[in-house]
């Protein structure tokens, strides 16, 4: 088998081009979102107003966190599931109505969000991508949502079908590795998806319509973190995807070990959903027992990537091995530093021991007044979505583009230092984040310099910090320009040299050391959903026995229209 | 299942890591005493505010020797009272609701830090021991003006305290 | 001119392009002088099997990342949260 994937696959390979398509336009305009915010926030330069930022603080976040990091997903599974299992999905009509959905939906919220831009347009959606009530949004924001989310379950569906049909043809062999945690993620998705579901379809958007009038703003913000913890690993897991089955083989060597891969899929399938709690320590109307449990199953979450972290580093070290490296350290030099595709991906897992241990920091119950909704958390999940996964999507871009279009990538030195860019803009802008959000300024916020007070930070002056996140934001933008660039031209570039087939190695240890109960889905997604059962029961029903399935007397407040400085007595 | 015994050195690590960690934030809740922010404070809507005795008229007042209640609202785009005056040396509980959408309340500068959501009142009790000006922060998008909604928390030395602010 | 910087850039960014071997997943035949589909020179010069390899690189990184966390850990909770000022406790 030395075809190319869009010669063997033609079809398969055009969705994942629109899929990657589609992410990269919610990169472009997501990026430069960004490059706005850092600006503004830091005082740097004000292109936009400050009342304008909370839409484009929404337009970054929905763009990047939920539109190109899943239209990613969808396109890196597909491939992932064709190419292990070495088949086509079975119906292709369903895959166009899949990506349609997110596509058509994906534009409809964009347009509410943007109108936010245009006073003449009656509609608007600054409540951030959280939207938590009772800030309300127009309806097309969450129909939009709605409908993207269902084009995802579709696609789920459209993998497990590929599945079955190729379990019908082989019915003793073991799942490939990439369509084992293809499917485990996607049974984590239906899970934790239920709570943003509900949330969306029975509250607000009838709420936004006006068929019900009010709801229950600490029962629709509970929703939201069932589901919204559970939404990094979506993030997160095609990351692993690419670190385990991919990565190995950019290192020259062999993923160390199959099974420990699979062990730590089912961890996340099984742990995701019942930690969303931890988002909401400082809630209250939530018992600090409830709070406590989700403590202690997010501590345990830490298992599957602490366990990813030797074995993708085992990995490297076996390809760095390979390579001719030798000693304790020393192996690290012989590892292929000028391949970006490798480089990008190194170097995003670097930063993801840096951005887990924030993370760590994050999960412990009380140490969260010390950081929660500072400028910490932004700075905590810029190392973990915004470059343990975004950093490697792109490098794996670099890898898998050349497979789907035929043609090579345009100038691999390019590449090359745009990987290396993001990692240093990223280092910048993160590190002064961390450092302020400890001194108490807060996240989501156009201007924190307030009349009454300052800031107070043990270690270098505020101004200082305000000045390497505009730095590293600059730096991450261009950086972003890059990637998109030689993404372009590389697609564009019809007198591209061919691309060659590139063979994935099989692990050292292989799926045959693998117990074959840890191929039991049924079983892990039972587990799951009783342990989210456990977990979320007794406060749902807390929540709703004391304030109500729908609330009282809880006006939407249309957050763009909202007056300045109004309510005051 | 086969598993290097260097990756089964670091699985037991690993766990022994994430004990500590779990270890560590219970010694905070029983050695230095720190509380989670919970359901104590019960239920109050915004519609039902200007009924309550507390959030009708936001205030601080004086419930013991050294001990103050202060009744705060939250609202778009302001925090009342402004300032909030306490002594020092006091335990201070606040209560805390909000007039329409969700906000946080923030002392900048310390671990006074937590959520103002409209249907519940937020109850969390301080040791305030030393004097000094703090400012308060929303640190939880709230709409247009979030950037400009501050507050002050201004803690007395005992010798200038004359008794609650008329 | 830009032609030419393209073609020029293009050329160092090849590799040589070694033989490929068609390896998939479930087979268990080594993995000598992988093609890099010239992405870099492929710089793959022997062969390491699952009974030959002991992670030993990996276990000296990773025991230095476990410091690390430890020491963080207990800066960030002691000094940093502690430290803070007037805390919660009721």
């Amino acid at each position: 088998m030395s075809e190319l994937f869009v010669d063997r696959f033609p079809k398969e390979a055009r969705i994942v081009r629109l899929a990657f398509g589609s992410a990269f336009l919610a990169l472009a305009v997501g990026a430069l979102m960004g490059l706005l915010q850092a600006l503004n926030r830091t005082g740097a330069l004000d292109v936009i107003s400050d009342t304008d930022y909370y839409t484009v603080l929404t337009a970054h976040g929905v763009l990047l966190a939920l539109i190109f990091s899943i239209f990613f997903l969808v396109g890196l599974f597909t491939w992932a599931v064709t190419r292990s299992l070495d088949r086509g999905l079975p119906d292709h009509r369903l895959a166009k109505l899949w990506y349609g959905l997110m596509a058509v939906g994906t534009t409809l919220t964009s347009i509410a969000i943007l109108s936010g831009f245009v006073r003449e347009i009656p509609m608007s959606a600054d409540v951030l991508y959280t939207m938590y009530a009772p800030l309300q949004a127009h309806p097309l924001f969450y129909t939009g949502l709605a409908m993207f989310l269902i084009g995802t379950w579709i696609a789920g569906f459209d993998w497990f079908r590929t599945w079955w049909s190729w379990r019908s043809d082989n019915p003793d062999e073991r799942v490939p590795l990439q369509t084992f945690m293809v499917l485990t993620t996607t049974l984590m998705w239906y899970i934790g998806t239920i709570g943003l579901a509900v949330e969306v379809v029975v509250f607000l958007l009838p709420w936004s319509l006006g068929i019900v009038d009010s709801v229950n703003p600490l029962l629709t913000r509970t929703l939201f973190w069932y589901f919204g913890h559970m939404v990094v690993y979506f993030w997160l897991m095609p990351a692993y995807l690419l670190w385990y089955t991919v990565l190995p083989k950019l290192a020259g060597g062999r993923l160390f070990s199959d099974p420990l891969a699979r062990v730590v899929f089912v961890l996340f399938l099984l742990l995701s959903t019942p930690v969303g709690v931890h988002h909401q320590y400082l809630d209250p109307g939530i018992a600090e027992g409830f709070k406590f449990i989700a403590m202690t199953n997010t501590m345990f979450l830490l298992l599957p990537s602490l366990l990813t972290a030797f074995t993708v580093v085992a990995s490297m070290e076996h390809g760095a091995r390979q390579r001719g490296g030798t000693g304790y350290l020393g192996w690290l030099r012989a590892l292929p530093w000028r391949n970006p595709a490798f480089t990008g991906m190194a170097l995003a897992g670097l930063m993801f021991a840096a951005g887990g241990f924030s993370g760590m920091i994050n999960a412990g119950m009380n140490i969260n007044y010390l950081v929660h909704n500072t400028i910490w958390i932004p700075g905590h999940f810029h190392l973990t979505v915004g470059t343990a996964a975004a950093l490697t999507f792109m490098a794996g871009t670099y890898w898998l583009l050349p497979q789907l279009t035929g043609r090579k990538i345009y100038s691999r030195s390019i590449a090359l230092g745009q990987v290396i860019l993001w990692f240093v803009g990223m280092t910048l802008m993160s590190n002064a984040m961390h450092r302020a959000g400890l001194a108490g300024v807060p996240r989501r916020t156009a201007d924190p310099t307030y009349s009454g007070f300052v800031f107070e930070t043990p270690l270098g002056a505020i101004s200082e910090l305000r000045a390497q996140i505009a730095l590293g934001g600059v730096v991450l933008f261009v950086s972003a320009v890059l990637f998109l660039g030689v993404v372009l031209l590389s697609w564009m570039d019809t007198n591209a040299p061919r691309a060659s087939h590139q063979p994935l190695p099989a692990p050292l240890s292989g799926p045959e050391h693998s117990p074959l109960v840890l191929d039991n889905m049924k079983l892990w997604a039972a587990i799951a959903v009783v342990l989210v059962i456990l977990a979320y029961s007794l406060p749902f029903a807390a929540i709703v026995g004391e304030g109500g399935l729908f609330g009282v007397g809880i006006d939407a407040a249309q957050a763009a229209l909202a007056p300045l400085g109004g309510g005051l007595p | 299942m086969e598993i290097h015994r260097y990756e089964k050195l670091w699985l037991g690590a690993s766990l022994l890591l994430i004990v500590t960690f779990i270890g560590t934030i219970v010694f905070g809740a029983i050695g230095p005493g720190v509380a989670m922010v919970d359901a104590e404070g019960g239920t109050i809507t915004p519609d039902q505010l200007s009924a309550d005795d507390r959030f009708s008229d936001p205030r601080v007042e004086q419930v013991g020797e050294n001990e103050y209640e202060v009744y705060a609202i939250a609202r778009q785009f302001a925090f009342q009272p402004d300032p909030i005056e306490v002594p020092a040396g006091s335990t201070v509980t606040f209560y805390i609701a909000s007039a329409d959408v969700i906000h946080g309340f923030e002392v900048a500068g310390t671990n006074l830090n937590t959520m103002v959501i409209p249907g519940q009142v937020t109850k969390v009790t301080v040791e305030l021991d030393e004097p000094g000006e703090h400012g308060i922060v929303c640190n939880e998008y709230c709409g247009a003006g979030h950037h400009v909604m501050e507050g002050k928390l201004n803690v007395i030395p005992q010798d200038e305290w004359e008794g609650s602010d008329a | 001119m830009g032609l030419r910087l393209d073609v020029a850039l293009r050329r160092s960014a090849d590799g040589h392009m070694s033989s490929e071997q068609a390896s998939a997943d479930g087979t268990a035949d080594g993995g000598t002088a992988v093609a890099d589909g010239g992405t870099t020179t492929d710089g793959v010069v022997r062969e390491i099997g699952h009974d030959e390899f002991d992670p030993v690189g990996t276990l000296s990184l990773i025991l230095v990342y476990l410091a690390i966390l430890v020491v963080m850990w207990i800066f960030m909770y002691f000094v940093e949260f502690l430290g803070n000022g007037p805390t919660v406790v009721g």
